[in-house]
């Protein structure tokens, strides 16, 4: 049986997490002078989230400039402003933030741990056979109910794509961890599966969460 | 007793003060410290001396409600009509008609408590007999600002009710009366749509056949239009019609977005710009009659408008009937002396007149309401052509008919049958050798070999040498390429967040890939010239009437030169482009609304460049295709010479449609508002090129007017075309084909090739 | 200007890309290489901070990305840029902007417009046929009409049954398709039509156009190639023999590259194989003047078992198995050809500086193609760690070059999206008995061994290659 309580302490005593933003491409990279060291950052906001997040930096390549955002709520720790104004290979660190976990952050870590995970068996990119995912995009994973057996992934590697069977509890998708053109080791999970027998739990989890868990 | 009058008396001052909107006004203030004073020494009053000063103050304010009546401007007739005390439908149910049931409402258990409708009847006496004549009431509902009604602005369903009971009101051969008391349609997309809705009410509503009488309170642009089209159409004498709610039109002309609001100022010069009033109506020529209300506006407790108006809605039902009777000898002579008691200003009740309609009156009446349309706001746009021009053009039609009939129904029938009669017998005669020959070819199998191969040394030649082959068009390449593929720069798709598509190559897409993103198929806007040269058939184009202009009917400050830097930056003197060319050699008659231009608004020029069009394309036997390369909506500036154009050109579509013809429209970039809500949302065939949008209101007028936000893609051609608004998506690449496709298998009789 | 004053931004990964970097250093030329943050073990890597330096080396999002290559060009100040194969090697458009940008490059490749005009099959079939270059039997354009249709497979049919093939095929393809998609097979004309408005419709569907195109469908064959080589303004075209590539996978990949293609000297064919790879030799250079072909590039050629030779397409880039061809050949005498520095080299706009008959050449080569997959399973690639690579008793061999981006001293993790070639063994035998035996003799020694994360043992093809050995060239 879950402990959520001894989960949710183990969260609550280390509440920041620390992350770097790299450029996603090549280019030349120019800082957002307004934000120093400590300034507030937010997420995309909006009530359908249309609006993008704090600028932090654009990226320059080809004549052709791309924005670099904030993708959460948080606060700037350091910027390397040696960069500025110059060419960055893809992938270079250009800034460090941290953000407080949000209630669904929160959520997701549990879950992780209440879910049954069905992980990647290989190293390759991972796709939903066409029905299931058009109906993830459309209707949202919950409206995914899987059973063992089930053919539920392509799975994408040295150009070849082979299918991919669900085994496991029966149950319906409550959550995704992978993204398209995403490579996944051996052993990530790819889906968090909650057999019908759980789902009371689960609910418990998410009200345990949406009441211990100060709001943003 | 006194009490109470002098409480109707604050009532008055405060509703003076509601529609002058807070102006300073030295009266107000007059009436305002006399009221006061009154107020102060009105406990210590006897009885008498309060009747004395109530009358007396009274006097004051009729005297000070005539002189404001006098200055009232535009933006306050506005605030009257908008005023909670105004009447509203149901005041006129009660009080102008004997009798009435409401229809498919209660309270706010309707599909659209802001539309009303209602059977009802008026009673007139001729002699001692007694007539009870019944009509249809058909009216938005603003329920004296109860929430329920939204303000008397309809939902699609709303006006879908209101259709549904215009074609009971046909069946049932008995008149039509709408009110109009909208500030606009409700800018929802799901099904019906509200553009749709309005679309399919104007195309209906041109043919049904009884007469159609328009009574209007305040006209909010498309939404009035929504039941508008009338063979009489009435005005009240404080209310307005206009394209766009003076707010809305302040909101443009300062270019305010989500910013602070327009000023009152500016607000105020747009409302008298607009010519919104009654007066200014009349004076278009787009209402018929003005009805007088009483100083600053009618208000439930003036029977004696009600009795005006009940008056006025007789006779000008009267006068639609009259207009289409026959002429028999025997009834000309009634007739004659009817209408004269019309004009002497007799009593309406007293009149007998059925309004029964036989088939050949209904025929008549339709054609004048397309008449009556067709002829408006003929001053509103610039016509050089002389009248030898038109004479000539005349006789072309002439020709073009006579040409056609000749080409297509006379020779044509009989062709077929000569051709039905020689392919019967080569069925026969194959049918016949089949049989005779066919246990010898089952003895042999497949021994013989079939006919039709060559010797063998033609043969091999044929497999293995190069043939004759003339590839027309090169595959990838262009007619026409794009100025902005001239620039070296990356450009990146809109979707590669969510769909990983890398930068493009702005020669690469612009030119080769037609401007579609190879990744996700996002269609970035391209000119109107790569769909002129890669659509049709090169050198196909002929343009025609491309002198009628655009001009600037109501003088509206500063848009004479805006109109002069559209023409000078494009080259062309309306939004409009109206053409012949062809489509792998199928002739079309196009008319094309040019982004770039005024953002592609439509106004009296090009209103009448597209029904022009539209009787070319008839005449011709041509498929007629709108090509929207992108249309803001009617050009506000030019007021209802704009607005009107929705039911006018609706109308000629109808007119094109009714007689056979293939009515095709394809949407490109962002195509909005009246265009949509009339003579473009009524074609049955209607697509949209790829990433394009189509909707009713914008994003930024949705969140004005509901206060919520639309979502990501609410207008998305995607969209549009699950709610059943238009009837495909097409990659702008393959728009020649599918155009051509849409040529052969859609469109009734009335086309060339069929 | 001298083309030492260039410098190269090798647009590619392993194997070729070193062999690219490799042929840069030996004409002087100074490099950049790319990496993306997966590859940045990969032996390319290594190897350019060897030869280069840290500064000649790049981390870019992708290979795929044509705007990284760009940047990457400019801020390296790279002159030029090699594509290798794969990738953007055939891609005309990359090839374009690569010299219409405004600082512009040179492509290391045929012109643009070369790449485009053999890079469509149906336009390199009406060139070749203008110039009686033999090609299938069938229509050379898209057919719109169903009785035209059908009179041509009639023929073809008939054309068939009269060369003695007891099951002729045909196949109907969408001629705006392409990547197997729209193409099926009809054994009885009586099934034609049915068949033919199924890929119509289909084409119309997908492609927006009902064009098919008509073609005899030939199952026994030999694939051969010829290797071309032209300089830049296309005055001279030479080729460098021929090579058969006929032993290949159930996914019709190369495995096994043979040069020369046949060998009339030992082996009895049914028909006049020296006359047929003079014919398919002739054939190329002709369609190459025809084109002002200014690069490396390689015909391809099916020949049936009755000889009859057919022209598919032209790959107009370097092959994976160009070295097979260089280990035969003899400039002028010399041998060490390199036939990537020879594209590099006049790419830039060097003279060849040596003619048709300057070339000859000299026994035979074999070219094994050491792959991670599992022959027995539908050749499906195995994914994971190698362990060990090494190849005692053959690595000093003067008569075996290997090709390889997998280091040899530590472990290595294959990655998942690229082209599955570990290593390029090329060997070289005086004649095909000793090429066969050196051959076996290097697979014999080959140690090749990893594992999976959950313990697997790796998969390879070696096994594969041995059997196909003792029968190479045999038709």
């Amino acid at each position: 049986m879950l402990d959520i309580s001894a989960l949710l302490e183990e969260v609550k005593a280390s509440p920041y997490v620390e992350s770097s933003v790299k450029t996603p491409h090549s280019g030349v990279v120019s800082f957002n002078d307004d934000l120093k060291p400590g300034a507030a950052l937010f997420g995309p906001q909006g009530l359908y989230k249309e609006k993008p997040g704090t600028l932090l930096a654009n990226l320059e390549r080809e004549r052709v400039s791309k924005s670099i955002n904030a993708l959460e709520k948080g606060e700037l720790v350091a910027v390397n402003t040696e960069l500025a104004g110059r060419f960055v290979q893809a992938g270079t660190e250009i800034m460090r933030v941290r953000h407080f976990l949000s209630r669904k952050e929160v959520l997701d870590i549990i879950l992780k741990e209440a879910l049954h995970l069905f992980r990647a068996p290989e190293k390759a990119k991972y796709y939903f056979v066409p029905a299931v995912d058009l109906k993830v995009k459309n209707t949202g994973p919950k409206s995914v109910s899987v059973h063992d057996g089930m053919d539920l992934f392509i799975i994408s590697r040295m150009k070849r794509e082979t299918p991919l069977r669900y085994s496991g509890p029966d149950g319906v998708i409550y959550a995704v961890y992978f993204s398209v053109h995403q490579n996944l080791d051996a052993g990530e999970p790819l889906i968090g599966i909650c057999p019908p027998s759980q789902v009371n739990q689960i609910e418990e989890v998410a009200m345990r969460v949406q009441t211990e868990w100060p709001d943003e | 007793m006194e009490d109470k009058r002098f409480n109707q008396l604050k009532e008055r001052y405060n509703y003076m003060h509601d529609i002058l909107a807070g102006k300073n006004n030295e009266n107000l203030r007059l009436l305002a410290s006399r009221l006061e004073e009154l107020d102060s020494r009105f406990p210590a009053l006897s009885a008498r001396e309060r009747e004395t000063a109530v009358t007396s103050l009274e006097d004051l304010f009729n005297f000070v409600e005539k002189k404001i009546e006098v200055e009232l401007t535009p933006m306050d007739r506005v605030r009257i009509v908008r005023n909670p005390q105004r009447i509203c439908l149901r005041d006129i149910l009660e009080n102008v008609y004997d009798n009435y049931t409401e229809i498919g409402s209660m309270g706010e258990h309707s599909p659209d408590p802001a539309m009303l409708i209602a059977r009802a009847y008026i009673t007139r006496r001729h002699g001692k007999r007694v007539f009870n004549q019944s009509v249809m009431v058909i009216g938005h509902e603003k329920g004296h600002g109860e929430e329920i009604r939204n303000g008397g602005s309809a939902q699609p369903w709303g006006n879908a009710k209101a259709l549904h009971y215009m074609k009971v009101a046909e069946t049932e051969n008995i008149p039509i009366h709408t009110y109009v008391f909208t500030p606009g349609a409700f800018p929802v997309e799901d099904t019906p749509g509200a553009a749709q809705q309005i679309a399919r009410n104007l195309f209906e509503m041109g043919n049904v056949k009884v007469p159609i009488l328009a009574v209007f309170s305040e006209g909010g642009s498309g939404g009035a239009e929504a039941v508008g089209l009338a063979d009489r159409r009435l005005m009240l004498s404080h209310g307005y019609y206009s394209v766009i709610s003076p707010e809305g039109g302040a909101a443009i002309e300062g270019n305010v977005k989500r910013g602070p609001r327009a000023t009152p100022e500016l607000i105020e010069k747009v409302a008298s710009d607009l010519c919104i009033t009654a007066q200014d109506n009349l004076r278009l020529g787009y209402i018929d009659r003005i009805i007088q209300e009483p100083n600053l506006g009618a208000r439930c407790h003036h029977f004696d408008f009600f009795r005006l108006l009940r008056q006025e809605v007789l006779r000008a039902t009267d006068e639609i009937v009259l207009d289409v009777r026959g002429m028999q000898p025997f009834r000309a002579m009634g007739k004659r002396s009817r209408r004269k008691k019309i004009e002497e200003g007799l009593n309406m009740e007293n009149v007998r007149m059925s309004w029964n309609l036989s088939p050949s009156a209904q025929e008549r009446l339709m054609e004048r309401r397309h008449r009556k349309f067709r002829g408006l706001a003929g001053q509103a746009f610039i016509d050089p052509r002389t009248k030898w021009d038109l004479f000539k053009q005349g006789l072309n039609e002439t020709f073009w008919e006579l040409a056609g009939y000749i080409r297509y129904d006379l020779l044509r029938k009989r062709q077929q049958n000569i051709a039905n009669f020689f392919g019967e017998i080569r069925s026969e005669t194959s049918l016949f050798i089949k049989n005779q020959t066919a246990p010898l070819r089952r003895l042999l199998g497949k021994a013989i070999p079939p006919l039709r191969v060559k010797r063998n040394g033609e043969a091999e030649k044929q497999l293995t040498t190069l043939s004759d082959w003339n590839d027309g068009n090169e595959r990838g390449q262009w007619s026409y390429v794009s100025p902005k593929a001239k620039e070296d720069k990356a450009v990146i798709c809109p979707n590669s967040a969510t769909h990983g598509c890398l930068d493009m190559w702005a020669p690469d897409l612009y030119g080769e890939f037609a401007g579609v993103c190879t990744n996700c198929g996002h269609h970035f806007p391209m000119e109107y010239q790569w769909y002129l040269y890669n659509m049709f058939d090169a050198g196909s184009i002929h343009e025609f009437n491309a002198e009628i202009e655009a001009r600037n009917p109501l003088d509206y400050e500063g848009f004479d030169l805006k109109l002069e830097k559209a023409k000078a930056a494009t080259g062309r003197k309306s939004s409009c482009m109206t053409f012949e060319a062809s489509i792998q050699g199928i002739n079309l008659c196009v008319y094309m609304l040019m982004a770039p231009f005024r953002g592609g608004s439509v106004g009296a020029a090009e209103g009448e460049k597209i029904i022009l069009a539209s009787e070319r394309a008839s005449k011709k036997r041509l498929p007629l295709l709108a090509y929207v390369h992108g249309t803001a909506g009617i050009r506000i500036q030019e007021g209802v010479n704009g607005v009107i154009q929705m039911p006018r050109c609706t109308m000629a579509m109808r007119r094109y449609i009714d007689a056979g013809g293939l009515y095709l429209v394809l949407y490109d970039t962002n195509s909005y508002a009246g265009p949509v809500a009339s003579f473009l949302g009524c074609s049955p065939y209607q697509f949209g090129i790829r990433s394009s949008n189509v909707g009713f209101a914008g994003p930024g007028v949705i969140q004005e007017t509901t206060g919520v936000m639309p979502p990501p893609h609410y207008h998305s051609v995607y969209k549009a075309l699950a709610r059943g608004h238009i009837q495909g998506v097409w990659d702008r690449r393959e728009a020649r084909f599918n155009l051509h496709q849409s040529m052969l298998t859609m469109g009734g009789r009335n086309l060339y090739y069929k | 200007m001298n083309i030492s004053d260039n410098k190269v931004l090798v647009a590619n990964r392993g194997e070729i890309a070193i062999r690219i970097v490799q042929a840069c250093r030996k004409l002087g030329l100074d490099f950049a290489c790319v990496h993306t943050a997966e590859d940045a073990h990969s032996g390319h890597v290594r190897l350019a901070r060897e030869l280069g330096g840290q500064g000649s080396l790049y981390r870019i999002s992708s290979y795929h990305d044509a705007n990284e290559l760009m940047v990457v060009a400019d801020e390296s100040g790279a002159t030029a840029i090699h594509p290798g194969y794969g990738f953007f090697a055939e891609d005309y458009r990359f090839a374009r902007r690569v010299m219409q940008r405004n600082r512009g490059l040179i492509f290391i490749g045929p012109s643009w417009r070369v790449i485009r005009e053999l890079g469509d099959k149906i336009n390199t079939k009406r060139l070749a046929r203008s110039l009686g270059v033999p090609t299938v039997p069938g229509s050379d354009r898209p057919i719109y009409d169903e009785m035209e249709a059908e009179a041509l497979a009639a023929s073809l049919f008939d054309f068939q049954e009269r060369q003695g093939i007891k099951k002729p095929l045909v196949l109907i393809k969408a001629s705006a398709g392409g990547g197997g998609m729209g193409i099926e097979e009809v054994q009885d004309i009586d099934l034609f039509r049915s068949v033919y408005r199924r890929v119509r419709n289909y084409a119309a569907r997908q492609f927006k156009d009902e064009g098919v195109l008509i073609e005899q469908r030939i199952r026994d064959f030999n694939h051969l190639e010829v290797q071309i080589l032209a300089d830049r303004n296309a005055k001279n075209i030479v080729h460098f023999g021929t090579r058969n590539c006929s032993i290949q996978s159930t996914g019709l990949q190369k495995r096994v590259e043979i040069a020369p293609g046949f060998d009339p000297g030992t082996i009895t064919y049914k028909f006049d194989a020296q006359k047929v790879l003079d014919d398919i030799t002739t054939h190329s250079l002709a369609l190459a003047r025809k084109v002002k072909y200014d690069s490396v590039g390689t015909w391809e050629w099916i020949v049936t078992r009755d000889g009859h030779p057919y022209l598919m397409e032209v790959n107009t880039r370097i092959q994976v198995e160009n070295g097979v061809s260089a280990a035969i050949a003899r400039v002028k005498g010399q041998s060490g050809i390199d036939l990537i520095a020879e594209q590099i080299r006049t790419g830039l706009g060097d003279p060849l500086g040596y003619a048709q008959d300057d070339i000859s050449f000299e026994g035979m080569g074999i070219e094994y193609r050491i792959i991670a997959e599992d022959p027995d399973n539908g050749f499906t690639p195995w994914v994971g760690r190698i362990e060990e690579f090494a190849w005692p008793g053959t690595d000093k061999e003067p008569w075996l070059s290997l090709h390889t981006h997998v280091p040899t001293d530590q472990p290595y993790d294959i990655p998942t999206e690229f082209d599955p070639n570990l290593a390029l063994g090329i060997i070289w035998g005086q004649d095909i008995k000793q090429a066969r035996e050196r051959g076996l003799e290097f697979l014999n020694n080959l140690k090749l061994d990893g594992q999976t994360s959950s313990g697997q043992r790796m998969k390879t093809n070696v096994e594969f290659l041995k059997g196909k050995t003792p029968a190479i060239l045999q038709f």
